[in-house]
């Protein structure tokens, strides 16, 4: 159990960055916000919270933890961590798929701390099957995370690779899905169902946990000592999450998916995020509305 | 002795070389072959199953490639060209993640298998793709030499093997590295080959030489994107070219060849020989040659096709 201090020292970050996220996508006009939205806070613990090995400062270190983010959709998200950590300019992000920007809507590999390009869904969780394995090769110890989207299990790719890397013994590769129950068009048990999950996982061979992602308690827990863990079998994290988290009107909407909102919306949702502000007597982000 | 296939030839190399350097790997989609029992057991760490699963294949070897090994993907060509085509043109065309993709059964190679593991769309559709090059192997010689190469290359290598033995055509020692060779010299005309199917155009030409009195040239394209100028320099004075390949006329080779000439302002008479849509896909049994038959690319039908051409 992490401390209450420490917790809330990551609420007050996972404010920052979805708050961050939002005005990017808002001042590009574009971005999926929603996607975004449900996986900051396991990005803020993997990154903030003392699970992963990174050095801003060597991002091509050869020791580091490897993040692929499989759901690329959700680049906003990682991008404004990347800066958030110091991996380039916070300015960066005011140019968000816009004229002269470095980045765009989907993951990309020249972005310093992002490790593949990614859009198109069912690919980096087979890359990082593939990382794994050549770490175990050369018996380097750094883990290998990947963030799957829940939509994305619908990839029969997915399912080759959750079964190679359970009989392959990865037990350095961390799944962890954005369980946020929506799809682009509906929910996924709406669609075609895919529960019980954990039961998928676990006869494909996988060490199956199940929390609420958006509870640093329960995503600490369930990583906190992930380096001594015992199985043989690789790990996958089932995040139960909200699709547009913080911002309520967004939330669970099928409608929201991929975009930002206007002006107008804009507003609400900022309004609608300070909720999870953690109001600190010394706040030092006096730009955002507390 | 029994002629080995280019297959064997190639992963006899890659075994040779695999045992210096651990960094090579081999990752199949449960495709065998009898060279590779050999790695499979004296290399067990370096030889990967991932079973009938093409798309993992190339996520996992482009991931092994990200941590410095050099990754030997294989599979029957459509299934490791096709099947994953969008896991190659994310991986390895986008992003430059550089693996070797290792076909085999190029054009008719699996004569009796039917249209299903017929590869005659693999140019086309590779060479549509920055970043990858393709290697389209005519014979043993240059099979073992792109063995190489391919532990050297800094992009994505598509080696595009056949299935069944071909004649030697190349002496040992061959430089492959202009990506275009000429196998048989000639004024009257020019016959451009790629892959096994070479050896077609080596019989037509010996057919138009005793019934016509024609010297033809052979050249070989084997690597893709085409060498432009060491094609330009192979058919400077020659007439007329006639391009020939197991694979669509549409976008094959041949569409390599017509564009090399096109951006170079060259203007010649150039007939592609293939596979003609109107044919559609082939269901004839019985052998390479009956396929090649129904497609007017035997022996007989290119010395045909020369003459009506004339």
């Amino acid at each position: 159990m992490k401390s209450v201090r420490e917790c809330k020292e990551l609420k007050r970050r996972a404010y920052h960055i979805r708050h961050d996220m939002l005005k990017m996508c808002v001042k590009a006009g574009t971005g999926h916000v929603t996607s975004s939205s449900s996986c900051i806070e396991l990005l803020t613990a993997l990154y903030h919270g003392g699970i992963m090995r990174h050095d801003p400062e060597k991002p091509e270190w050869g020791g580091r933890d490897r993040l692929i983010l499989s759901k690329g959709q959700a680049s906003p998200a990682l991008y404004t961590i990347l800066s958030d950590c110091g991996y380039f300019p916070k300015k960066d992000l005011d140019k968000f798929a816009q004229a002269g920007g470095k980045f765009g809507v989907h993951l990309q590999k020249s972005v310093p701390g992002v490790e593949i390009t990614c859009g198109s869904l069912g690919h980096g969780f087979g890359i990082a099957a593939g990382i794994a394995l050549g770490a175990k090769m050369d018996r380097d110890l750094f883990l290998t995370f990947a963030i799957l989207g829940d939509g994305e299990c619908y990839e029969g790719s997915i399912w080759e690779t959750a079964m190679f890397a359970s009989h392959n013994r990865l037990n350095n590769l961390v799944a962890i899905v954005d369980r946020n129950h929506l799809c682009v068009t509906d929910f996924t048990e709406n669609l075609i169902s895919l529960e019980p999950m954990e039961d998928k996982w676990r006869s494909f061979g996988w060490d199956v946990r199940r929390i609420n992602g958006h509870s640093f308690d329960e995503i600490l827990d369930s990583l906190g000592g992930i380096r001594n863990r015992c199985s043989s079998d690789p790990l996958v994290i089932i995040a139960d999450t909200v699709k547009g988290k913080g911002i309520d009107f967004m939330s669970n909407v099928p409608l929201w998916h991929g975009i930002a909102p206007g002006a107008k919306d804009a507003e609400e949702a900022y309004v609608s995020l300070s909720e999870m502000c953690e109001k600190c007597d010394n706040c030092i982000r006096k730009d955002i509305r507390r | 002795m029994k002629q080995i296939t280019q297959r064997d030839a190639f992963w006899n190399k890659i075994y040779q070389l695999a045992l210096k350097n651990k960094d090579i790997v081999v990752v199949t989609a449960d495709m065998g072959a009898p060279s590779l029992d050999r790695f499979r057991i004296d290399l067990p760490g370096q030889f990967i199953n991932v079973g009938i699963a093409e798309q993992n294949a190339i996520l996992v070897a482009s991931g092994l490639a990200m941590t410095g090994k050099r990754a030997f993907v294989y599979a029957i060509a459509p299934f490791i060209t096709l099947r994953c085509l969008e896991q190659i043109r994310v991986e390895n065309s986008i992003m430059n993640i550089p693996i070797t993709i290792v076909g085999v059964g190029a054009g008719f190679g699996y004569e009796d298998s039917g249209p299903t593991h017929h590869m005659v769309e693999d140019i086309s559709v590779m060479r549509a793709m920055p970043n990858v090059t393709i290697n389209s192997i005519s014979d043993n010689v240059m099979a073992i030499y792109f063995a190489e190469a391919s532990c050297k290359m800094t992009n994505t290598n598509y080696i595009r093997l056949d299935r069944q033995p071909s004649p030697d055509i190349y002496r040992k020692g061959h430089d492959f590295s202009t990506g275009v060779s000429r196998i048989a010299d000639g004024k009257d005309g020019c016959i451009i080959a790629t892959g096994r199917i070479i050896n077609n155009a080596i019989e037509a030409a010996k057919k138009l030489n005793k019934n016509r009195g024609l010297n033809l040239k052979i050249i070989d394209i084997y690597t893709l994107p085409v060498n432009d100028k060491a094609l330009l320099k192979e058919i400077k004075g020659v007439p007329w070219i006639v391009t020939l390949e197991e694979n669509w006329i549409t976008g094959g080779m041949g569409s390599a060849v017509l564009e090399a000439l096109n951006d170079n302002a060259v203007c010649m008479p150039v007939k592609r020989m293939g596979l003609a849509f109107e044919k559609g896909y082939s269901y004839v049994y019985g052998g390479r040659n009956l396929i090649h038959k129904s497609y007017g690319i035997d022996a007989d039908g290119i010395e045909k096709a020369v003459c009506e051409f004339l």
